[in-house]
């Protein structure tokens, strides 16, 4: 499996250099358009563009933004590459955007995109849509996008949601709540795999795949004013339940002490290509690279379903995604950044990627989306939450991370661990 | 002709130099002044604000200082640098001496491969400290395939918690951070031990001493003013250490590894709180500045001509 992945690196690489001389240097590693173009912008990117890791990605992404530059002459479009540190990035395109040096065009992480909007720094993108294409989006995109003035400040191009996967083979059922899932992981270390894992180290994703668990019990972080509540009332008990599953998962060795170090996603394909893995929580996006990585008879031996709740009929799974903003004073480079989202990521990227879009009308558009996995992504999006839009989320993030590490490695109990967390949330709270 | 008025010109531009030294000082002075004293400056500015990533709102005002010197887990942050910090830096001395001791022993007989063993060292002082991180994390790792693991368990040794048991989690930040910094206190021993006279050694060996009684009387004396300066430079270097930090274990588990200079990066970059920050980067440079001092009182003096 490690061959493998070396060598879909090497052919990422081959690619690369095979493609952009094809497309006769239109697109390098950090410029798509002729080097002499007279006007040119600048877009910062994450993974998900033509100097991707994976590929696959990073083939197609070649192709459209070489076709893309190819229907606007006279443009250069200037890469730049985020890294995989998504919040000291974000932060620090923030500070670049309110100083006036922010890029012309960049991906926003849809968790943080509140901040941008509340720091006046993202150009209205409403000429650029119709208003179908506004009231085609799912509720939560469209309301995510809209500031208090009713214009959209941004494009939330993809949409993404955690699931539960197995290996079939090892867990032949899908576990329907919390105890059923604890039940398969000690089941499947009998069987010589690592039980469950999921994110517990100091990230996002640590937090946003908990979440999912708490939510489902109809628990709240914020009100309606966006003041952190999470550790009051019925609050607090949904949290701390919630908590005391993931220590238990723990304790009991339903999951390995590790999972308080994995801070990647890339962790779990890597457990898969291994073979040790039997359980993980993941995103919808790693089917594809599950299918990419494995070989096909491994491949076929995984599936997913809705992550458990506390019972079977309470659900919950995190929403998040991209979105696309602008930041330019120009308005040619605000309308070039529209185009960008339109003819390259709303649609086509999602394809892609079999990233799932975040407007109904391109799941009928693309046939990627018309099979099975994809459908049945798609049914779970409604029971779906993204993070709330409130500048004290990060630091909540922040919290619950810390709170997990110190709950998981049997430093605090989650009763201390909580009201550490909150003490500290409400001090930021008050800071704002 | 010519040669007499240039020798002549020369020494008065010297002199006029030599009078009035603001001239060629002037230069150094604002480069100084632009690119490290007016960020100093304005990080204590920062400091007595509420300035924050995420408002424009900015005004004057002490609850930021207030708030941080208040906050419950500054103090364990500040045992976690404390250990992190002397640990690293008795490390990174003991094993740069080892080396270095090694490397001149090497050469004194002449053997081969000295300047491969010093390249080698080096290496590893060449790597970012991203890089560092994760390479350690890799072999940390505690997944069945982990690299250090995976050979414990064909020794038939129990796997250990590298990363997920709290005290373990410093004792791996601490060895990845030595194995990075060796190398650059290998350089400043190295030098130091080629500038001791060799006759010290050889009326050492005439008076019947051994290896350890040179050691002892001979090189650390020898060594106090190159041990002294490193401790300041790798000291301060440590301090300022999140890098490594950040990508082997993010500060975790909980906040078992979250060293001041990391702290102060989360203020900023996931609080968002830009006078946070700034009140904490104060609170490093004066530990910086006074460990500087404190070492520095250790200094040997020149002594006075008679």
């Amino acid at each position: 499996m490690r061959l493998r992945l070396v060598t879909a690196l090497l052919a990422s690489a081959a690619a690369f250099v095979a493609v952009s001389a094809h497309a006769d240097n239109l697109v390098t590693k950090d410029r798509v358009g002729p080097a002499d173009a007279p006007k040119s912008f600048t877009l910062r990117l994450t993974n998900d563009g033509p100097t991707s890791t994976d590929p696959v990605w990073a083939e197609g992404y070649q192709k459209l933004f070489s076709e893309f530059i190819q229907r606007h002459p006279g443009w250069r479009i200037d890469l730049e590459r985020m890294s995989d540190n998504i919040g000291q990035e974000q932060a620090r395109m923030l500070e670049q955007a309110k100083s006036g040096n922010g890029p012309d065009c960049a991906a926003v992480d849809s968790f943080v995109l509140a901040l941008f909007k509340g720091a006046n720094v993202l150009k209205p993108l409403d000429e650029y849509f119709t208003k179908e294409e506004v009231a085609d989006l799912f509720p939560f995109i469209r309301e995510g996008i809209t500031g208090p003035d009713g214009k959209i400040y941004a494009w939330w191009w993809n949409t993404d949601l955690r699931v539960l996967y197995r290996n079939k083979e090892i867990v032949p059922d899908a576990p329907k709540d919390w105890a059923e899932l604890k039940a398969a992981a000690l089941a499947s270390k009998e069987k010589g795999s690592e039980g469950v894992l999921f994110n517990g180290g100091r990230w996002e994703g640590t937090t946003f795949d908990w979440l999912a668990n708490f939510w489902a019990q109809g628990g709240k972080l914020v009100d309606d004013k966006g003041k952190p509540i999470f550790a009051e009332g019925e609050n607090r008990e949904k949290f701390l339940k919630a908590v005391n599953y993931f220590k238990d998962l723990v304790d009991s060795g339903a999951a390995p002490k590790r999972v308080a170090t994995i801070v990647n996603y890339d962790e779990f394909n890597a457990a898969a290509a291994a073979g040790t893995a039997a359980l993980f929580i993941g995103g919808n996006w790693q089917y594809g690279q599950l299918k990419n990585t494995l070989e096909p008879e491994e491949f076929a031996k995984w599936t997913f379903s809705e992550i458990p709740g506390p019972t079977a009929d309470q659900r919950s799974t995190g929403t998040g995604g991209w979105t696309f903003g602008a930041f330019s004073n120009d308005p040619e480079k605000v309308a070039m950044c529209a185009a960008v989202i339109k003819e390259i990521y709303a649609g086509p990227g999602n394809a892609l990627q079999q990233q799932l879009p975040t407007a109904a009308a391109l799941y009928g558009k693309y046939d990627v989306f018309k099979t099975e996995a994809n459908e049945t992504f798609a049914k779970a999006l409604v029971n779906g939450q993204a993070r709330p839009g409130v500048p004290i989320y990060p630091e909540i993030s922040n919290q619950i991370q810390i709170m997990m590490g110190d709950v998981l490695s049997g430093t605090k109990t989650p009763e201390a661990a909580l009201d550490a967390a909150n003490t500290a949330v409400q001090a930021a709270f008050a800071r704002l | 002709m010519g040669a007499a008025q240039r020798r002549v010109a020369g020494p008065s531009l010297a002199r006029r130099l030599e009078a009035n030294p603001f001239t060629w000082l002037v230069p150094v002075a604002v480069m100084l002044g632009v690119f490290y004293l007016y960020p100093i400056l304005d990080v204590f500015r920062l400091g007595l604000t509420n300035a924050s990533l995420v408002s424009s709102d900015e005004r004057y005002t002490i609850v930021t200082l207030q708030a941080m010197f208040e906050n419950p887990a500054l103090l364990d942050i500040l045992k976690t640098t404390a250990v992190f910090t002397i640990a690293s830096v008795v490390g990174q001395q003991v094993f740069g001496l080892a080396i270095a001791l090694l490397v001149m022993r090497g050469e004194r007989r002449k053997l081969k491969g000295m300047v491969a063993l010093r390249t080698l060292v080096l290496v590893a002082w060449v790597i970012p400290g991203i890089a560092n991180g994760l390479i350690w994390q890799m072999l940390f790792s505690e997944a069945p395939f982990g690299a250090i693991n995976s050979v414990l368990r064909m020794m038939h040794v129990s796997p250990v918690a590298w990363l997920s048991d709290p005290n373990i989690a410093m004792l791996s930040a601490v060895i990845s951070n030595v194995w990075r910094g060796t190398a650059f206190s290998m350089i400043v021993f190295y030098a130091a031990l080629k500038a001791i006279d060799p006759t010290l050694y050889e009326a050492a060996s005439v008076d019947g001493a051994g290896h350890l009684q040179k050691l002892r009387f001979i090189t650390l004396p020898q060594l106090r003013a190159a041990i002294l300066v490193n401790s300041i430079l790798v000291t301060i270097q440590t301090l300022n250490t999140f890098d490594a930090i950040i990508s082997l274990t993010g500060g975790g588990p909980g906040r078992a590894t979250e060293v001041l200079s990391l702290f102060t990066f989360n203020t900023v970059f996931r609080n968002y709180d830009l006078a946070g920050g700034s009140v904490l980067s104060v609170l490093m440079l004066v530990i910086s500045l006074v460990l500087a001092l404190f070492y520095a009182s250790f200094m040997p003096r020149r002594e006075v001509s008679e």
